[in-house]
C-alpha cells in the first residue's frame, strides 16, 4: 500500500471520528421506579421504567441545521403551520443560516413534531416523561438527587433564575449516569408531554389542578419538596404540539439494543 | 354575554327535531367511501398526517380519506367507566339536534386512545351497543404513537391510570371539509348551541 493511500485512509478515519463525535453519546439509564409527582387516588403511584439510553446532552443548533438541510420540509419557510407555529426557529437568520445563534447551543424554538421527526431521522425517539424525569432526578454523585446537596443547590439556583437571553452552550456538569444539561439550560420536550392532566380532566376536574396550584392541595403530590418538578409539570401541561418556545429544546432517547 | 342573534336563531332551528332520514343497513361508514381527489391538504389540515388507522370494519385508512365532509371528532375508549359514555351520548344528542339537511353533510368520528384493548372487533361491538349508524359514524383505532400525535393536534391530553382507565380531556372537535379545526367544544354538560351553529356553517360549504 502506498503512503498516499494510507494517509487518505487515516484522513477518512479521522473525518469519520469527527462526524461521530458530533453526535451526542448515549448514556445508559438503568431500570428503575419513577414516582409521578401528581396522582389521583387511582393513578399509579409508581411506574416501572425499563432501562433505556438517553442522549448525554440536548440537540444543538448545529445538529438541527444539518437535519433541515437534509429535510427541506422542516426548514423555517417550508414547515406546515400544523406542525410548528410562526416562531419556529425564529432565532436563526434564515432557513439555513444560524445568524447569531451558535452551533453548540441547544436548539430551541422547535415544535414537538419537529423534535419527534429529528429523533426518528437518527433512529431514535423522544424520551417519555417518566424516562426524562427519572434521568433528571439523578444527582451528580448518587442516583437519588434528593440526597445530593450540590445537585439540590444547583437545581434551586437554576429554577430561580430566568432564562438568559443568550443560551449557554451545551456541556454542563454530568450527572451520575453521564447525562448533562437536564437542568440549567432549557426545558425539553417529552414524547407524552400531553399526558399531564391539569384541567378539563375526564372525571370533571378531580382537583389535580388544585393539587398543582394550591398549597393545601399538595397533599396529593408525591414529593412536595421537589419544586422544580412542579414547575416542569405545569410547563408541560401548558404546551401544544405545534408550540415553539425560546427556551424549549429536546434530546433523543433510544431503547436498549 | 354578547351572543349574535343569528347564532341564537340558527341554534333554535337546530333544536327543532326534524325526522332523520332512515339509513339503509348496507351503507358504508364514512371512512370507506371512495376518496376524493382534492389536491394537497392545506397547511393547517389534520389530513397532512400520514398515520394509518383501522376502522371497526377492518378497513385501513389515512385520515385524509375523510376529506370533503366536515367531521365531528372525539377521542374515547370502549372500556371507559367515567366520561366517555356521556361524551358519546352528547355526540348522539347533537346528532338528533341537527336538521336533516345538515346531518346529510356531516360525519361523526370516534378515535380510540386505548391502543392495547380497542381492536376493530371491540369497536364493532361498541358500534352495535351504542347504535351508531354505519353510514354516519367512523370508529378508528391506531398505534399508540399515532394516537399521541392526533391527540396532540387536537389538544387532548390523556394518561392511563393503574386500572387501565384513561383520564382525558373531553373535547369535541369540528373539522371542516378540509380537515382544519373549525370549532372546539370543551367539557361535558356544556350547551352545544355554538357547536351546532358551527356545524351548520361548516356543512354549508361541504363538497360532497
Amino acid at each position: 500500500m502506498s503512503m498516499r493511500l494510507v494517509l487518505q485512509w487515516v484522513a477518512a478515519l479521522i473525518a469519520l471520528c469527527a462526524v461521530r463525535g458530533a453526535e451526542p453519546g448515549l448514556a445508559l439509564i438503568p431500570e428503575a421506579t419513577y414516582r409521578p409527582l401528581f396522582r389521583g387516588e387511582k393513578d399509579a403511584q409508581e411506574v416501572r421504567v425499563a432501562a433505556f439510553r438517553l442522549d448525554e446532552r440536548p440537540v444543538t443548533n448545529g445538529e438541527f441545521l444539518a437535519f433541515v438541510r437534509e429535510s427541506p420540509k422542516w426548514q423555517r419557510s417550508q414547515v406546515k403551520r400544523l406542525f410548528a407555529d410562526e416562531r419556529y426557529l425564529a432565532h436563526w437568520a434564515s432557513d439555513l443560516d444560524l445568524g447569531d445563534a451558535r452551533v453548540e447551543q441547544p436548539v430551541t424554538n422547535v415544535s414537538w413534531f419537529a423534535a419527534k421527526t429529528f429523533a426518528a431521522s437518527k433512529g431514535k425517539r423522544l424520551p417519555t416523561t417518566a424516562e426524562w424525569e427519572l434521568a433528571a432526578s439523578a444527582g451528580f454523585t448518587v442516583r437519588d438527587g434528593a440526597k445530593d446537596r450540590d445537585f439540590q443547590a444547583e437545581l434551586a439556583r437554576w429554577y430561580a433564575t430566568p432564562s438568559p437571553s443568550v443560551l449557554p452552550d451545551a456541556g454542563g456538569r454530568a450527572n451520575v449516569f453521564g447525562v448533562r444539561d437536564l437542568h440549567g439550560l432549557v426545558w425539553e420536550w417529552t414524547s407524552d408531554f400531553n399526558s399531564a392532566m391539569v384541567t378539563g380532566d375526564a372525571r370533571g376536574d378531580t382537583g389535580l389542578d388544585r393539587q398543582l396550584f394550591c398549597g393545601a392541595g399538595s397533599v396529593g403530590a408525591k414529593d412536595t419538596g421537589n419544586f422544580a418538578a412542579f414547575m416542569r409539570f405545569g410547563f408541560r401541561s401548558s404546551l401544544r404540539a405545534g408550540y415553539t418556545v425560546h427556551n424549549l429544546g429536546f434530546r433523543c432517547a433510544k431503547d436498549m439494543p | 354575554m354578547r351572543t349574535p342573534i343569528s347564532i341564537l336563531l340558527l341554534s333554535a332551528a337546530a333544536f327543532a327535531t326534524e325526522p332523520v332520514k332512515p339509513v339503509a343497513k348496507d351503507n358504508k361508514p364514512p371512512c370507506c367511501r371512495v376518496a376524493l381527489d382534492l389536491g394537497k391538504p392545506t397547511d393547517q389540515s389534520l389530513y397532512l398526517l400520514d398515520s394509518i388507522w383501522t376502522s371497526d370494519v377492518g378497513r385501513q385508512i389515512k385520515l385524509g380519506a375523510l376529506r370533503g365532509r366536515p367531521q365531528i371528532v372525539a377521542l374515547f375508549f370502549t372500556h371507559c367507566e367515567y366520561a366517555c359514555p356521556i361524551l358519546v351520548g352528547e355526540l348522539k344528542a347533537i346528532e338528533t339536534k341537527l336538521p336533516a339537511g345538515v346531518l346529510r353533510n356531516v360525519d361523526f368520528l370516534l378515535v380510540s386512545i386505548d391502543s392495547k384493548r380497542d381492536t376493530p372487533a371491540e369497536l364493532a361491538v361498541f358500534r352495535e351497543k351504542r347504535e351508531l349508524l354505519r353510514d354516519r359514524w367512523t370508529l378508528l383505532r391506531g398505534g399508540a404513537d399515532d394516537v399521541r400525535e392526533l391527540a396532540a393536534l387536537l389538544g387532548v391530553n390523556y394518561a392511563e391510570d393503574s386500572r387501565g382507565q384513561f383520564a382525558h380531556t373531553n373535547l369535541i372537535t369540528l373539522l371542516n371539509a378540509d380537515g382544519e379545526i373549525a370549532f372546539q367544544h370543551a367539557g361535558l354538560k356544556q350547551d352545544p348551541a355554538l357547536l351546532v351553529a358551527a356545524i351548520e356553517k361548516a356543512t354549508s360549504g361541504a363538497q360532497r
